[in-house]
């Protein structure tokens, strides 16, 4: 079948399912939907469409995710009339007033109705593409995700998936290689390297096989773009690595995925079934000659395989550990042969730029930095989720504008970005456009995509402590910097928050962080001590206050702090007395309480609960 | 290949093609430190001391991974590369116990204690076996400044006794890889490899089998290449470093693997790889068994001639005299039974003289045992009468056959039934304690060194042919050296292969030597499956004994043991000691007492874990019965009001000056203690300190808590803020010795309590004896606390250090036979995640 037979194939399919006239009901069912109840609600949907007679004509499809976070459950309903909208925190109670109100009446569901999602004139609605957290975005690798339903290889066609594979199959593979050049694609794991310049050494290496492999070990805490990609886009991916495997003249692909992101790896399989069955895969690829296949290697969740020498001994079935380059894999990667790899976010660029062409690509971002770049956004943000936003807009932009500022409008005090292996970047640089060479001008890195909001209640003690925990815990072990200087960073940042801090310590961690940049083998360790150097170049004051005046400013380091109720603001309802767990907190109902600073394990939690603010950490 | 050419500091230098950064430096003679580096081994990158600064290289590559390129400028010396590679040494070091670089008391300790003592674990430079090797140190006392000054991170990993012949202390261990990488290059698939992630990373096995489980074949290669104290030769351990390596084959099977034979003082310490290579691989007989065999506690030592029902030890030319006498009455009626496990020119001695005598001769293989077909054959003969005479240089023979018999001499290294029933026993030389030839299953001839001397009277088996040649009056027997018979030996022919390649599967060692069960000499081997004549097994203590109200181990190789013993109890004093035998079988061990409680009828002790009989100790659980507690032993000290007194305690010395101090405080004296240890996590009872001592001072080794330094330091410190009316010091005796010599300028009384070997402890056996002053001392009545200022202390570690050699004999025997028993953990996959 040809591949515009494929094309109308999937259009029609593509166009039955945004026929108006069909009730629908789409339920964002990434892993993170799913934690937040989406399977339960989904079961809800089909109970109550079953009670009313209704399910052979309405359609619930899973749907990847819309990045917004903070709004799980994500559910869009269309009715016969063609009203498309979208409702946020859905829960299963809520099910049977959508149905009523929305599927069969045709009327938005206003306590639950987030967004409409087609442009529709005097609704009371916002539009969905005018929403604050979506409206600065510009959504290329998410282009798909909970839009189309992730187990349909003709939704993904029909939205021009696969055309830049068709087009990539008809041009030189140095030809591919040009147009990725053109497009300033740099690689989005976080080291930044031209992805079109990587993939001329592979080109360039002469042997009787290569390989590419997709890296799908998404490991740095909080961050999650790769795993929604998969999840609500696999193709793009898949198609980006197949684009890559030609342009590189490998035949085989390798995608490396956590074992913990099943939902991934169960669609995976599915795509990549589906591209079989569509001649996507196996030999002479549309005719071209050209022969593929890709594999799944799941990675037992070492962070470490992450780094692409431990990702190669890991699909190799060694101990994940890196090496020293050179050789580079280019020149001699898994099993000896070259070998071209590339993350997750990277490859589903490559399958939208082959499709648009560099010069669209090349549109978006700064100078150095072409095109978009995922972040996952949390902390202490008011809208967290997952966005997409062209490179060198501010801080500023993604913080205020997209995430809504930071939560109970407290001040901002620094973002942390790059993961474990990144840095904080605090208040001063807000307006600062966010790129790789800017970033890395203020000390962190663009990383995989991880970026944590800081406020003032957050100690950058005890956040350098957190990571360091991390990377201590991931070291592989096997060169000295690393192994040791963790431990060392952690066990001194253990004693600064815990009080028994001294001030030479600060300059034995800033020696320890300059040894392990320069001594450590691989990406892991030489970065590992940015937690700790970035705060201590713009918090020294923090970590002095913990050890000289024995007090965490942001009142977070337990052993440091004390809570106490201001007699003035308590007003005696007792929330905290219910709320502590230790049974610390007494006094006569509507008189001040007391907190008993012998059984207090300044857990925070009266804190929490306090109406009043009359709970307050010293 | 061409030849390229780089600047290395400043010189051209020419090196083949693919060499890396690292060997072309080494090759124009330019040092750069590393330790993962391994000449036989592939570029790893782990340890990162070789870095050095390229041109137009970003960053500080490691030069064993980097490769030389041509036009290339390297630099291997600048300030910002020492200053790397001293931060990373101490990194390095921080992992690794380090009082052995750092303590100021290094070169008086290894003047007055040239041995490394026992120990469970390496928790210091007095107990680390490696300390003459040790790669790591020889780097870090090359270069190294301290800068960052960190403390040790002790892992206190159990010392892993888990199978016959290692000993693996991971507390050592730098993770340089290079076991896990030499075994990966001779075995392909290893045994061993990194597991576990981060603080947790360490060499292991999978799912932590136990070595015998793991595929582990005991090549000992990683042992060899180990370039730290972590993977060490249980038996050659405690020997030191080599005297000599001679190239030599090793003869207990018919492959005559060839090998490098280790001695010192002309004892054989192993056998190990002619090089890192597969080829060279050997089992675990040759590489570890071999030592055992040639120094087993039961070697025959001296000719042994039946008169009536004894044995009596004969000199040699008594014994040759009575050999031929009974050789010469059965001429014609003889049959020699010999093992294939000896020398080409023996055998061709042997066929000798079976001519001479007109004998029938018969060649056993390597693993023959008593049931051998060619045995059989024979036994109708000697039932018939027809075989009068037997000689044999094994255990093969059954007792019905050597009692049917009239005369039966064995020419042998260790006793049997054979020689119990034998006429006459002759001690033979055997393995490296002779020279000779060797022909291999596949036909070579190889060369035997002889780099061991005989024990005893023992002689090679070839002289003792001669010997009885001669003395028959054969003139086929006159030579005086080995290599005089070689060239006479030819067509000999090969021996036969054995079943299987225990290079490959230790379940395939051969299970004899000469006929005896090799698990009967080296027990431990039983661990693999061999087999051994059964004894009866030691009795557990059940009802009887003394119960463990409490025990646990306060800080590495430190045990604390809480025993109920009412009577001990309710009479001790400060100052004594009593006498713990951990079953009824064991050694006794003198621990002094640390705590009692007459009414409540306990007393306390802290056993330091060093030998057999204190592992035996540390091994038993709360709850378990110790067989047998005698005291309170030993005088008690004289408490009296001196004025100011300090008590200094290292090690067990810790827990020994604490009923001393508790009672000179009650005693009305200002009580200042100081306890040392090497390094801060070794220091113990600071809270029990507290509460007995006016003033409590740590020193440690290392400088990583308190004073830096030790018992000595603090007294020259204290001394001059305050006059001492008595100095009281326990713990090792070196400690005591540097300590006294402190004081004596000083003129502070000073007391020591003596650790003498100790048998009895009442006095009775005289082992404890020690020269104080111009008088002989028993420790254990007449002390055992004494003036310091006038104990001979050269004597008494002569004394201590006695027996050396039976104390490591006997370390070697013991097995954690539990822990053979393959068991996965069921809170960890080997991931590395709880």
């Amino acid at each position: 079948m040809s591949f515009s037979t494929l094309q109308q194939q999937a259009q029609l399919e593509w166009q039955e399912f945004e026929r108006p006239e069909q009730l629908r009901i789409l339920i964002g069912s990434a892993t993170c939907g799913r934690a937040a109840g989406s399977l339960e609600v989904m079961q809800a949907f089909a109970a109550e469409l079953d009670r009313r007679k209704l399910t052979a004509a309405t359609g619930i499809y899973e749907v990847g995710c819309l990045g917004m976070c903070y709004a799980e459950v994500l559910v869009e309903i269309r009715s016969l009339d063609g009203r498309r909208v979208l409702y946020q925190g859905v829960e299963p109670k809520h099910v049977p007033a959508l149905v009523e109100t929305h599927l069969l009446g045709g009327e938005p569901y206003l306590p639950l109705a987030l967004a409409v999602m087609t442009a529709e004139t005097g609704s009371e609605l916002p539009a969905f593409n005018e929403l604050p957290i979506i409206h600065p975005q510009v959504r290329i690798v998410l282009r798909n995700c909970g839009i189309i339903d992730p187990t349909r290889i003709n939704h993904y066609l029909a939205r021009g998936g696969y055309s830049g594979m068709a087009k990539a199959l008809t041009l030189t593979p140095e030809q591919v290689i040009d147009e990725i050049k053109t497009s300033g694609l740099r690689g989005r794991g976080g080291a930044g390297f031209p992805t079109g310049v990587k993939w001329g050494f592979a080109r360039n290496s002469v042997s009787d096989q290569k390989y590419v492999i997709c890296n799908a070990d998404e490991g740095d805490p909080g961050a999650f773009m790769d795993r929604s990609v998969l999840e609500g886009d696999p193709h793009a991916v898949l198609e980006g690595l197949l684009i890559a495997g030609f342009a590189i003249g490998a035949s085989i692909g390798y995608v490396y995925c956590r074992a913990e992101y099943p939902l991934a790896i169960e669609r995976l399989q599915g795509a990549i079934a589906q591209m079989h069955a569509h001649g996507f895969l196996g030999d002479n690829i549309l005719g071209s000659g050209f022969g593929f296949a890709i594999k799944i290697k799941k990675g037992a969740g070492a962070f470490v395989c992450g780094e692409e020498t431990s990702l190669m001994q890991s699909i190799e079935g060694k101990r994940g550990m890196p090496r020293s380059r050179p050789p580079f894999p280019a020149v001699s990667g898994l099993f000896g042969k070259p070998t071209n790899i590339n993350n997750v976010e990277t490859l589903a660029a490559v399958s939208a730029i082959m499709e648009k062409g560099a010069a669209w690509y090349a549109g978006y971002g700064t100078e150095k930095s072409r095109g978009t770049k995922t972040f996952a956004l949390a902390g202490k943000i008011t809208r967290t989720g997952l966005i997409e936003v062209p490179m060198g807009i501010s801080l500023r932009t993604i913080i205020e504008d997209i995430g809504g500022g930071v939560l109970g409008g407290k001040p901002f005090k620094a973002v942390q970005t790059g993961g474990p292996s990144g840095g904080c970047i605090p208040a001063q640089f807000i307006d600062l456009p966010v790129d790789y060479e800017r970033l890395a001008e203020v000390g962190s890195i663009m990383g995989s995509g991880g970026m944590i909001v800081i406020d003032e209640e957050s100690c950058m003690v005890d956040m350098a402590r957190y990571f360091l925990t991390f990377t201590e815990n991931e070291s592989c072990g096997k060169c000295v910097p690393c192994r040791m200087g963790t431990q060392h960073l952690l066990r001194i940042l253990t004693d600064i928050t815990e009080g028994r801090g001294t001030l030479e310590q600060l300059e034995i961690m800033r020696k320890i962080g300059d040894t392990m940049k320069s001594m450590s083998l691989c990406g892991l360790g030489q970065t590992a001590a940015n937690p700790v150097l970035t705060t201590l170049k713009y918090y020294e004051d923090e970590y002095r206050a913990h050890i000289v005046d024995h007090k965490c400013p942001a009142g977070a380091c337990r052993a440091l702090i004390r809570f106490d109720i201001n007699a003035n603001k308590c007003t005696g309802c007792q929330a905290c007395v219910r709320a502590c767990p230790v049974e610390a907190i007494s006094g006569v109902k509507k008189k001040p309480q007391r907190i008993d600073q012998d059984r207090c394990i300044r857990c925070g939690s009266c804190r929490q609960v306090c109406k009043f603010s009359a709970v307050q950490v010293s | 290949m061409g030849s390229i050419s780089l600047t290395i500091d400043g010189r051209t230098v020419e090196v083949e093609e693919g060499k890396t950064v690292l060997q072309a430096a080494r090759e124009a003679g330019i040092t750069i430190p590393t330790i993962c580096d391994h000449k036989d081994l592939n570029p790893y990158g782990s340890c990162r001391m070789c870095v050095v600064e390229i041109d137009g290289v970003r960053g500080y590559p490691t030069s064993c991974t980097t490769p030389a390129v041509q036009g290339m400028q390297v630099t291997t010396t600048s300030e910002r590369l020492t200053t790397l590679r001293n931060r990373t040494l101490e990194l390095m070091f921080s992992g690794h116990p380090n009082s052995c670089l750092v303590c100021p008391h290094r070169e008086a300790c290894e003047k007055y204690r040239p041995k490394a003592t026992k120990a469970a674990r390496s928790t210091r430079c007095g107990f680390c076996a490696n300390r003459e090797e040790c790669d790591l140190r020889t780097m870090a006392l090359k270069g190294g400044s301290r800068d960052l000054y960190l403390p040790t991170l002790y892992a206190s990993y159990n010392l892993e006794r888990d199978d016959p012949f290692m000993d693996r202390d991971y507390n050592l261990c730098v993770l340089c890889g290079r076991c896990s990488r030499i075994c990966e290059k001779i075995h392909g698939k290893p045994a061993i490899s990194i597991i576990n992630r981060g603080k947790w990373a360490r060499i292991g096995t999978a799912f932590h089998k136990s070595h015998v489980h793991s595929g582990c074949t005991f090549c000992g290669a990683c042992i060899d290449i180990c370039p730290t104290g972590t993977l060490t030769d249980r038996f050659a351990r405690w020997q030191g470093k080599p005297e000599a390596e001679v190239p030599s084959t090793c003869i207990i099977c018919s492959e005559g693997c060839s090998v490098i034979a280790q001695s010192k003082g002309g004892q054989s310490m192993a056998n190990i790889m002619t090089g890192f290579n597969p080829e060279a691989s050997l089992c675990a007989l040759g590489r570890f068994g071999y030592a055992q065999i040639v120094n087993s506690s039961q070697r025959l030592l001296h000719p042994l001639v039946r008169e009536g029902e004894d044995h009596i030890p004969s000199d040699w030319e008594g014994a040759i005299q009575a050999a031929i006498e009974g050789l010469q009455v059965c001429v014609g009626a003889t049959a020699l039974v010999i093992s294939a496990t000896t020398t080409r020119e023996d055998r061709f001695l042997y066929t000798q003289l079976a001519e001479h005598l007109q004998a029938t001769l018969l060649i056993l293989p390597a693993e023959a045992a008593n049931d051998d077909p060619q045995i059989r054959e024979m036994v109708g003969a000697v039932q018939q009468g027809k075989i009068r005479g037997l000689l044999t240089n094994g255990d093969f023979l059954s007792a019905d056959l050597l009692r049917a018999a009239n005369f039966s001499l064995v020419i042998d290294c260790l006793p049997s039934t054979t020689t119990s029933l034998a006429s006459i026993v002759l001690p033979a030389a055997v393995l490296s304690e002779t020279g000779g030839t060797f022909r291999t299953a596949v036909g070579t001839v190889k060369q035997m060194a002889a780099s061991s001397r005989a024990p005893g009277d023992a002689r090679p088996e070839w002289q003792i042919l001669c010997d009885l040649g001669q003395a028959l009056g054969s003139a086929a027997f006159d030579f005086s050296r080995i290599e005089a018979v070689t060239p006479l030996v030819s067509d000999d022919p090969a021996p036969a292969a054995i079943d299987g390649d225990p290079r490959q599967n230790v379940r395939e060692l051969i299970p004899r030597f000469r006929g005896h069960l090799l698990a009967d000499i080296v027990p431990a081997l039983a661990a693999f499956g061999l087999p051994a004549t059964e004894v009866a097994a030691v009795e557990a203590v059940t009802g009887a004994g003394f119960a463990i109200l409490e025990k646990r181990e306060i800080v590495p190789n430190m045990h604390f043991f809480k025993i109920r013993a009412p009577q001990v109890a309710k009479f001790a004093q400060p100052g004594q000691f009593v006498i713990l035998m951990a079953r009824e079988t064991s050694e006794r061990s003198p621990f002094t007492l640390v705590d009692w409680n007459g009414p409540e009828g306990w007393i306390t002790v802290v056993i330091e874990e060093v030998g057999r009989s204190s592992r035996e100790l540390a091994s038993l659980k709360a709850g378990e019965r110790i067989a047998h507690v005698s005291g309170p032993l030993g005088l008690p000290f004289p408490i009296e009001k001196k004025g100011t007194v300090l008590l200094g305690g290292g090690c067990y010395g810790i827990g020994a000056i604490f009923p001393l101090a508790r009672a000179l405080r009650q005693a009305g004296n200002r009580v200042i203690c100081t306890i040392e240890a090497s390094s801060a996590y070794l220091l113990f009872f600071e809270e029990e300190f507290r509460a007995v001592s006016d003033q409590l001072i740590l020193a440690t080794k290392d400088g990583s808590r308190g004073v830096w330094g030790g018992v000595q330091e603090v007294l020259a410190q204290v001394a001059q803020e305050e006059t001492l009316d008595q100095f009281i010091a326990i713990g090792c005796t070196f400690m005591m010795r540097m300590v006294c010599e402190a004081s004596r300028p000083l003129g502070i009384p000073t007391f020591v309590a003596l650790n003498p070997i100790m048998v009895d402890g009442t006095g009775m056996c005289g082992a404890c004896r020690v020269s104080v002053g111009d008088q002989t001392r028993f420790a254990c009545i007449d002390g055992p606390i004494f003036d310091g200022h006038s104990v001979d202390w050269d004597e008494l570690a002569l004394r201590r250090s006695a027996y050396a050699r039976e104390e490591v004999q006997a370390l070697s025997q013991t097995v954690d036979l539990s822990a053979l028993i393959y068991k996965p953990e069921s809170d960890s996959c080997g991931c590395g995640r709880k």
